[in-house]
């Protein structure tokens, strides 16, 4: 089989994404008597507890049975919960699968996305590996430049990405910014904004996209339950639009993708939610102010805003920071994919987690003359 | 015999013959021909046809009579590369060995050495072995490029704004000519003819970003794929004054963000030191080339990944193991090294080796093909054979994820080699470089 003549040349070009392999091999391969995940910004207190009472309670019979093609109940429950109606909600296995759907429905070969160079990377990951254009403009000040991305428009744009708050960066852009600049792209592009990071962010001045879409029906955001509501296991994201848009993005959607255990998990966790959210926002505020300031002490820049997470260039090139701190059982994520070379992205935890994180960058800090002499 | 369709392309000949004596005129005029149609001189396009002769006449004898080759001539613009493919139903791999029939105590047979022969004229050659036993061959000729002139150097102290750049082919053309004006240390060839640096470029083949102030092209950095897993970074080459490294960090941050989301796992350099290197890069260790001048250059290795490493597992014995260990352990490299178990009675009689051979550098990288018996033997023929075709510079590259070559480990210190760094995840898992300590006499 000349299985070369089949691949179209989009695909070819494009490197699969190779994903860390399970916990107990990575301690065994890098001889970690322990393993504290820091590097995908996952939610440390877990799912709120009317969430974990329906995981733990789920009955093995339901597996049997297909969950809801389209996620009925719970897209009433968004739906209820936004104040719109059910059907301007897509949910998919993850914000990853509505990424798809949105670049497949709107998109085709000659088209282009939009998106910045230095943030979630699977905006450009889809249109690529879809034969789709992915223009990425370079950041300001560590923030998604609204006329940087006005200026690479053109007749074959089609989608606009935004990622607000910025992951990695947690950069965003205010109410008004974003109103600036929709009303700038006019409506004959759809504008994306990915929301996953949202229930992190305090200030009253970040936007609520969903009223906007009235004014803006072009507008789209992309939630997820993977990080606040701390489901990242179950992938459970959705889209929400005007309802002419979503109605076309359904078109190119997978219907039963999203399992039953993963739909009844997100009603529960969005059913009792406001704890949650005070606790999991408390907890991130205490490690902020915790491992900012051993930053500090330590001499190491920082870049941090909203969201779970904060960016900390090393001293060392990050995949050697990587695989030292990996040693001691501190698995961060690197940003040399994320173009930030010589930085590492670091999720905020419990405070014992952080402690014994803070110890551990100290200590090689502490080794770095020795490793720095080595030539 | 080898069926596999011939993909033509624009700047590329193709055939099929016949793989016997009878066809080698039609070869070499092919050859001839077809590097006049591209626009190569008759000196740049006779290196390529004694080489089509030479391999030929050589590859031919060992071939079965029904047996087809595959002819390729690309024009890439810098370079013409020639390759030639056929299979052999049995393939007696001894014939690939340079050393195949050869006794070093007489002279004359050395006259059989087709490929070593062929090798002199060209660039470079390299032997390469596929599936269903395919044999690929493939011997590239540069173009012939006129020396950089002198071109005017920015003042040391600009103070104008940084901009990171994009550059065209013209502005590579240039910067090549800067950096040989600058009388940079470590200057890659292409660099030196700064026509080249440019063709190569524009064939895609070299990458840049460079840094202006004001006018001025005030630095830059290359890079290149060394291997499919690795690329090589040249530079960063800078013509005033950095005190606080604020242009080196800007060309390697924006290099590396550039290219961190390619296909490659890896990037290396290999110049001088690089001071404070640990921000970018990983150090694997030094080697010594001797030049043809008879300068003897210090190449420094650096490394860094460009994707997060989960691990793997080595099977090899000592004194490879302990080397593997130690490097393992000051680069924080997940591996585990687990003893080989292995018969060397369960060995076949000979072993192969594959020869690539820089001119410019008076190189010989030898690559282990297939472990045997001979395996001492073999690599002291070679290395003696190399020797007297005046190369100075002997390297050996051993795989870690192949058996086949770390069964070679031994053998290896046993004829003198020492394995001097290891690059990660460069070739079938990491790469283990091997020189030679004995460059002037024989050990």
């Amino acid at each position: 089989m000349n299985l070369d003549a089949l691949i179209p040349d989009y695909v070819r070009r494009f490197q699969a994404y190779v994903p860390s392999k399970p916990d107990h091999l990575l301690m065994q391969e890098y001889g970690a008597p322990r393993l504290h995940r820091l590097n995908n910004n996952e939610n440390a207190l877990g799912p709120s507890p009317a969430a974990a009472s329906v995981i733990a309670g789920f009955p093995p019979g339901q597996a049997a049975i297909y969950p809801s093609g389209d996620s009925y109940d719970l897209r009433i429950a968004l739906g209820d919960r936004c104040g719109i109606a059910a059907d301007r909600f897509l949910v998919g296995n993850g914000s990853c699968e509505v990424i798809s759907s949105v670049i497949k429905a709107f998109c085709q070969p000659g088209d282009n996305i939009i998106t910045a160079d230095k943030t979630f990377a699977v905006y450009e990951w889809v249109a690529e590996f879809s034969g789709i254009e992915a223009r990425l403009v370079p950041l300001r000040d560590y923030t998604f430049d609204p006329q940087g991305i006005l200026d690479q428009i053109g007749p074959k744009t089609k989608v606009l990405f935004l990622c607000n708050p910025n992951n990695p960066t947690g950069s965003y852009w205010t109410r008004q910014t974003l109103i600036d600049f929709l009303e700038k792209v006019g409506g004959d592009k759809i504008v994306v904004v990915d929301e996953a990071y949202r229930e992190y962010v305090e200030d009253p001045e970040y936007p609520d996209s969903i009223a906007l879409m009235e004014r803006f029906p072009n507008l789209v955001a992309f939630r997820t339950l993977s990080k606040m509501y701390a489901l990242a296991g179950l992938r459970v994201g959705y889209l929400v639009g005007a309802e002419p848009v979503v109605a076309v993005v359904r078109r190119t959607s997978v219907a039963y993708s999203v399992n039953a255990l993963a739909q009844q998990a997100a009603l529960a966790a969005l059913s009792d939610d406001t704890a949650h959210i005070a606790a999991t926002r408390s907890l991130v505020r205490e490690g902020r102010a915790f491992l900012c300031q051993v930053c500090s002490d330590l001499g190491l820049e920082t870049i941090g805003g909203e969201g779970n997470y904060l960016m900390i260039r090393t001293p060392i090139n990050d995949m050697l920071m990587y695989r030292r701190l990996m040693k001691r059982g501190m698995m961060v994520r690197t940003m040399t994919a994320f173009r930030f070379p010589g930085w590492i992205r670091v999720t905020y935890r419990e405070m014992s987690v952080m402690v014994s994180f803070a110890e551990a960058l100290a200590e090689e800090m502490r080794l770095m003359p020795m490793i720095s002499g080595a030539t | 015999m080898y069926k596999q369709p011939i993909t033509s392309k624009p700047g590329s000949v193709t055939a099929r013959l016949p793989f016997s004596a009878s066809f080698l005129p039609l070869a070499m005029e092919l050859v001839a021909k077809g590097a006049g149609g591209f626009g190569y001189k008759d000196r740049e396009a006779s290196s390529l046809v004694l080489a089509m002769e030479e391999l030929f006449s050589f590859y031919a004898r060992q071939v079965a009579g029904d047996s087809v080759l595959e002819i390729i001539l690309e024009d890439q613009g810098y370079r013409l590369a020639l390759t030639l493919a056929f299979q052999m139903a049995h393939p007696d791999l001894r014939a690939f060995n340079l050393t195949w029939r050869v006794n070093p105590d007489n002279e004359e047979s050395l006259e059989m050495l087709g490929p070593m022969l062929a090798a002199r004229t060209v660039s470079s050659l390299r032997m390469d072995f596929g599936a269903d036993e395919l044999v690929v061959l493939r011997v590239t000729r540069d173009r012939d490029y006129a020396p950089a002139r002198n071109v005017a150097l920015p003042p040391p102290d600009l103070t104008q704004a940084i901009r990171l750049v994009a550059p065209s082919a013209d502005d590579v053309r240039h910067f090549a000519a800067m950096t040989a004006s600058s009388s940079a240390t470590f200057m890659p060839k292409f660099l030196t003819r700064p026509g080249m640096a440019a063709d190569m470029f524009a064939a895609g083949h070299l990458h840049a970003l460079l840094a202006n102030s004001g006018d001025w092209i005030i630095g830059g950095v290359l890079w290149r794929p060394l291997t499919d897993t690795c690329l090589e970074l040249y530079g960063p080459y800078l013509f005033t004054n950095d005190p606080d490294d604020l242009v080196l960090t800007l060309l390697l941050d924006e290099a590396i963000g550039r290219i961190a989301r390619s296909a490659y796992r890896g990037v290396l350099r290999r110049q001088g030191a690089l001071a404070r290197h640990e921000r970018f890069f990983d150090f694997l260790g030094d080697l010594e080339l001797q030049g043809v001048d008879g300068m003897t250059k210090h190449c420094v290795y650096y490394y860094r990944q460009l994707r997060e490493d989960s691990g793997g597992v080595v099977y090899c014995n000592d004194p490879l193991a302990a080397f593997l260990h130690t490097q393992y352990e000051r680069l924080c490299l997940p591996r585990q090294v687990r003893a080989r178990v292995s018969d060397d009675a369960q060995l076949r009689d000979t072993s192969v080796l594959a020869i690539e051979l820089e001119q410019a550098r008076s190189l010989a990288i030898i690559r282990p093909l297939c472990a045997g018996k001979d395996m001492a033997t073999n690599l002291a023929a070679h290395l003696e054979l190399l020797r007297r075709n005046g190369i100075s510079n002997f390297q050996v590259e051993i795989n870690t994820g192949r058996g086949d070559d770390t069964a070679f480990a031994g053998p290896l210190a046993d004829t003198g080699f020492v394995p001097r760094l290891l690059v990660p995840d460069a070739g079938l898992g990491d790469l283990v470089i091997y020189d030679h300590g004995a460059r002037d006499g024989l050990s």
